[in-house]
């Protein structure tokens, strides 16, 4: 039981940020059909924000306020500068998007160097209990992890922008009819899906090596999550990052992380051969 | 006002309207008929801006429309009831209403009291999901949804597509008196020619993209043989 508890909480973590990468994925991709390639360097660039922040003496808690918030903003310049152009075009997005992630990749190394950094925990200290004991900050990264998925799905399904999300997603057209300015529905939403990557990154940037080719790692299996769960309801993100997550970290214990990796891919794929719409199915017909 | 002025439409290479000009005033009820893939349903999505205009011009109460997008043509007092409906079938009633809402400005929105006075039966299932709705019942959410923001004009795609004949003249009745109520312009393409006569009071016979004859209701009571020739296949 001790030694399953920890592994278990470990599982559960990195399947909180994975939920959360693809989250912000889902949007802009359920909402949009953007495939945001470049998704992961913005998870990144949340984490170099608290690396930045570090180096000049900012408290580790003015990073989880600020990441969001800068990576939001790169947000909305790149749906000004690049992704406005190429609404509902997945094909074009794809492109686009996996130039942008070489850019950032790049200026990131230009600015912080190719080798990777690392961020002090704020909290340092262990949850005991009896011969138990786990990293407090991984708890508190878990709870703000739900905290922030359960805000994510209380926008999109209980205020009134999140009614003007899910009517833009299901009728463009006719949303548009009753006033609805979609294109503002579209940045704001990419704002968030990009915000949301940037927190996510800066939460896991203290216990993880902090490099410019970070994104790809979780990029990879928050597209996966997608696929695994489906792209229709908000749900199935919590149930591919579920499925991949987990069978991922479980088995990389376990065996090895090879053999965690190919039982994922085999996992997905069989799920899309089986059920091509996800296991939560795809977006709703019109 | 609505004054369109040798607007030219179409998908692609295909143009659909050619150079069509026509004015309804306002407070008007005038319908739209003719064959199918005349371009009546062009012309309405053209005025939305749904389709962008090749050439010609959109005037709406004094200013041009046909480059603005659409969210601002439905506020600048255009309401539009597609074919089809196209309600949010996941939504419940209310929430289909209150989007409707939220297009717009608050201060400008009709006052739901009013919709339900209207349409009582919306009140009375608006917790419900529009998806489980009939087809008349759809149909009257989509003309509430659309008469919410206040619009001076309302245009209305083959409203009795589809719907139980009781529930096309119920919804033809509601409309004349709305129409009369709150002066609403209303321009609808329409093929069930009762409908037309409980409401039209002046008819546009549209052929290959053009309005190609028009005359007021009296006359066609008396004579149908323009309904035969523009109707008829």
């Amino acid at each position: 039981m001790n030694e399953l508890f920890p592994i278990i909480l470990d599982v559960s973590s990195y399947i909180l940020i994975l939920v959360l990468v693809a989250l912000g994925l889902m949007i802009v991709f359920g909402m949009m059909g953007v495939i945001n390639m470049a998704h992961g360097e913005l998870f990144m660039i949340g984490a170099y924000v608290m690396v930045a922040l570090q180096d000049v003496g900012l408290p580790f808690w003015a990073g989880i306020l600020l990441a969001p918030v800068i990576v939001g903003f790169l947000g909305l310049l790149i749906e000004a500068a690049l992704i406005r152009h190429i609404y509902l075009r997945p094909l074009d997005t794809i492109l686009a998007t996996w130039g942008l992630s070489i850019a950032l990749k790049q200026l990131v190394v230009l600015t912080f160097g190719p080798e990777s950094q690392s961020v002090t925990l704020p909290v340092d200290g262990s949850l005991e209990i009896g011969a138990f004991s786990y990293p407090l900050y991984r708890l508190i990264l878990m709870a703000s992890s739900v905290l922030l998925i359960g805000a994510t799905f209380w926008l999109f399904t209980r205020t009134d922008f999140g009614l003007m999300a899910r009517a833009v997603i299901a009728r463009p057209a006719t949303a548009a009819t009753l006033g609805i300015d979609t294109r503002r529905m579209y940045r704001w939403s990419f704002v968030i899906g990009t915000a949301l990557a940037g927190l996510a990154g800066a939460l896991v940037a203290p216990i993880i090596s902090v490099d410019p080719q970070m994104g790809l790692g979780y990029l990879v299996p928050g597209f996966l999550s997608i696929l695994v769960g489906g792209a229709g309801p908000l749900a199935g993100v919590l149930v591919g990052g579920a499925v991949v997550g987990g069978v991922n970290n479980l088995l990389a214990v376990w065996i090895s992380p090879v053999a965690a990796m190919i039982t994922v891919y085999v996992i997905a794929i069989l799920i899309i051969r089986l059920k091509p719409e996800g296991i939560m199915g795809g977006r709703r017909a019109k | 006002m609505l004054d369109i002025h040798k607007l030219s439409a179409g998908y692609g290479e295909a143009m659909v309207l050619h150079d069509i000009s026509c004015r309804i005033d306002p407070g008007q009820v005038t319908a739209l008929m003719g064959r199918n893939g005349m371009g009546k349903t062009t012309l309405l999505k053209t005025i939305m801006g749904l389709i962008k205009a090749r050439s010609g011009q959109i005037i709406f109460n004094g200013a041009p429309i046909e480059k603005q997008p659409t969210h601002l043509i439905s506020r600048a007092g255009l309401g539009y009831v597609p074919q089809g409906r196209e309600i949010f079938s996941d939504f419940t009633v209310a929430e289909n209403l209150h989007l409707s809402q939220l297009g717009h400005n608050t201060g400008a929105v009709l006052p739901l009291e009013k919709i339900y006075d209207w349409f009582p039966i919306l009140k009375e299932r608006s917790e419900q999901r529009a998806g489980t709705f009939s087809g008349g019942q759809q149909q009257i959410l989509a003309i509430a949804r659309a008469l919410i923001g206040k619009p001076s004009m309302l245009l209305l795609d083959e409203p009795t597509e589809g719907i139980q004949p009781s529930i096309v003249h119920e919804i033809g009745l509601q409309l004349r008196r709305i129409a009369r109520e709150t002066g609403l312009g209303i321009l609808i393409v329409e093929q069930n020619v009762d409908m037309v006569r409980t409401l039209a009071e002046e008819v546009f016979f549209m052929e290959n993209g053009a309005i190609q004859e028009r005359c007021d209701i009296a006359a066609l009571r008396q004579d149908d043989s323009l309904l035969h020739r523009y109707l008829s296949v």
